[in-house]
């Protein structure tokens, strides 16, 4: 690219030629977030734990912008998977220019509810398996122009989160290893992460704990007096893995409504 | 709207502070070629009219406006000329700001000063415009700090904690507005390469910046410029009150 400060790039966001990989991408982020990004041009690798969401989700994404996608089973706490995934994408298109580490679960537990066993799957799931992707993808990364890797955080990673202990801390790990991977792996490829506050994702949210009561009471705690929508955070992703933000690295990007608030003091209305 | 629609900012006026040079220029430049309407403003009228010139050359619309933000009367009449021209505002960037290192001991109204221009002016050029903002149907406020609102460094204290107060002053405000449709963010930009950083960039200087900056460059205008269209248009409408870092993936500092 050209340091000329004042030429303006023709179509700064767009994607045209990348590959990208999306892990989680059967859900409802990962599925807007391959939607978006396709549109903008790049090609997809939708992964996902479950296939058939995989495959609806890449059919889908095909149909609406005629970008090539590719659907693939990964269980990402599978080191073998892993590799399959990485070696599926490069006989696909060739290269790598884009990881996006999307894949994350948690639900409520109590504070001292939880086991040995159940942390540590989940440290698993939302810490360690985008440490090893993230190092298997590198050398192919490295190889791409703007290369990127990106992580969808939680802002449950970066406050106070008992009642989601083994989720909330994974993801302020994750969260914390983003920084450490930018500042290694610059000048070839850039690492930032999206902190994601409460987005509407139908029925995973119910499945972690909510009820309507508790989205109703945390939507009217935001700044922006609404819980996001998938699109949302996709558009962010898209900003992110872009020309435009060819020097923003180590960045955790909050996309969270404008967060929340809660005084002590007495309201002045 | 397609995914690139949603960066455009079509039917929108923006008025940016500082906008006749360096990172105001790239982002003036940026935005009127995204589809705004600009508001060019700049202590100097002949700067500020060959930005705006430069734009309608390009085919955009544009006015040049004189204006030093640290003046109340020339803050209501930089409004009130974007409200005349376009008849509307929805979109402000506070990108005039300054100050550099200083001896502790300098004068009060040296510190003062720091905080005429860097705090004062951006909350109340907000004050004026948020009405307008609010009618245009919403829109967004854009601060342009500095990462110096958080590094640690001797003779910093007023640029730096003024930019500190910028920042937390967005955070605020971002509460305030956010329920008139107002979303309130800024940017924290590394060392950036305009004529005001050339003043004090020497080679050497450049070369320890880089062994903290992982992308191995200086950022240019049109990086921050960027980041800008992103938080200043749809793509963000669920992003208010942040403080976004534009540096590089590190930290460059003068000394």
């Amino acid at each position: 690219m050209s340091h000329d400060p004042y030429k303006i790039l023709a179509r700064p966001f767009d994607l045209e030629g990348y590959a990208v990989i999306i892990t989680g991408a059967g859900g409802a982020i990962g599925g807007a977030t391959a939607h978006v990004l396709a549109q903008a041009g790049a090609n997809v690798v939708v992964s996902d734990l479950n296939l058939d969401n995989a495959e609806k989700v890449a059919a889908e994404v095909q149909q609406a912008t005629g970008r090539e996608t590719l659907a693939i089973r990964t269980d990402v706490t599978n080191e073998a998977e892993q590799h399959a995934l990485v070696e599926a994408t490069l006989k696909k298109f060739g290269k790598i220019t884009a990881l996006i580490n999307n894949v994350g679960w948690g639900e409520y537990t109590p504070l001292w509810d939880v086991t040995m066993d159940y942390m540590m799957k989940s440290y698993l799931l939302n810490t360690v398996s985008a440490y090893n992707l993230s190092k298997l993808c590198m050398p192919h990364l490295k190889k791409q122009d703007n290369a990127s890797i990106t992580i969808s955080g939680s802002a449950v990673g970066t406050t106070p989160s008992p009642e989601f202990i083994s989720y909330s801390n994974a993801k302020a790990a994750l969260l914390h290893m983003s920084k450490s991977i930018a500042m290694m792996s610059g000048p070839e490829v850039r690492c930032n992460a999206i902190v994601i506050g409460s987005v509407d994702n139908g029925e995973a949210t119910l499945k972690a704990g909510y009820d309507p009561a508790m989205l109703k009471r945390l939507a009217d705690s935001m700044v922006l007096k609404r819980r996001g929508a998938p699109l949302d955070i996709a558009y962010a992703f898209n900003y992110l893995l872009s020309p435009a933000a060819a020097w923003v690295s180590g960045i955790h990007l909050h996309v969270d409504g404008g967060g929340s608030y809660k005084s002590k003091m007495p309201s002045a209305d | 709207m397609s995914a690139l629609d949603v960066f455009s900012l079509s039917g929108q006026v923006a008025i940016v502070t500082g906008g006749g040079a360096g990172i105001g220029r790239a982002i003036s430049e940026l935005f009127a070629a995204a589809g705004a309407a600009l508001v060019v403003s700049d202590l100097k009228k002949e700067t500020a009219d060959e930005v705006a010139n430069a734009i309608i050359a390009a085919g955009g619309r544009a006015i040049g406006v004189a204006c030093d933000v640290t003046n109340g009367d020339a803050r209501k009449a930089l409004v009130d000329a974007a409200i005349g021209q376009f008849g509307k505002v929805s979109i402000l960037v506070n990108n005039a700001g300054g100050g550099g290192p200083k001896p502790f001991d300098m004068a009060m109204d040296t510190f003062v000063w720091a905080y005429e221009l860097n705090v004062f002016s951006v909350f109340n050029l907000s004050q004026l415009c948020a009405p307008h903002i609010e009618q245009a149907g919403g829109g967004a406020i854009l601060n342009i700090s500095s990462m110096a609102g958080e590094n640690k460094n001797v003779r910093m204290a007023s640029y730096a904690s003024s930019k500190a107060a910028e920042n937390h002053l967005t955070r605020n405000i971002a509460f305030d507005l956010g329920p008139k449709g107002i979303r309130v963010n800024a940017i924290a930009p590394g060392a950036i390469k305009t004529a005001a950083l050339a003043t004090v960039l020497t080679p050497e200087i450049e070369k320890a910046m880089l062994k903290h900056t992982p992308l191995q460059r200086l950022g240019e205008g049109r990086d921050i410029a960027l980041a800008a269209l992103f938080l200043c248009s749809p793509a963000s409408s669920w992003v208010s009150g942040q403080v976004l870092t534009v540096s590089g993936g590190g930290v460059q500092e003068l000394d």
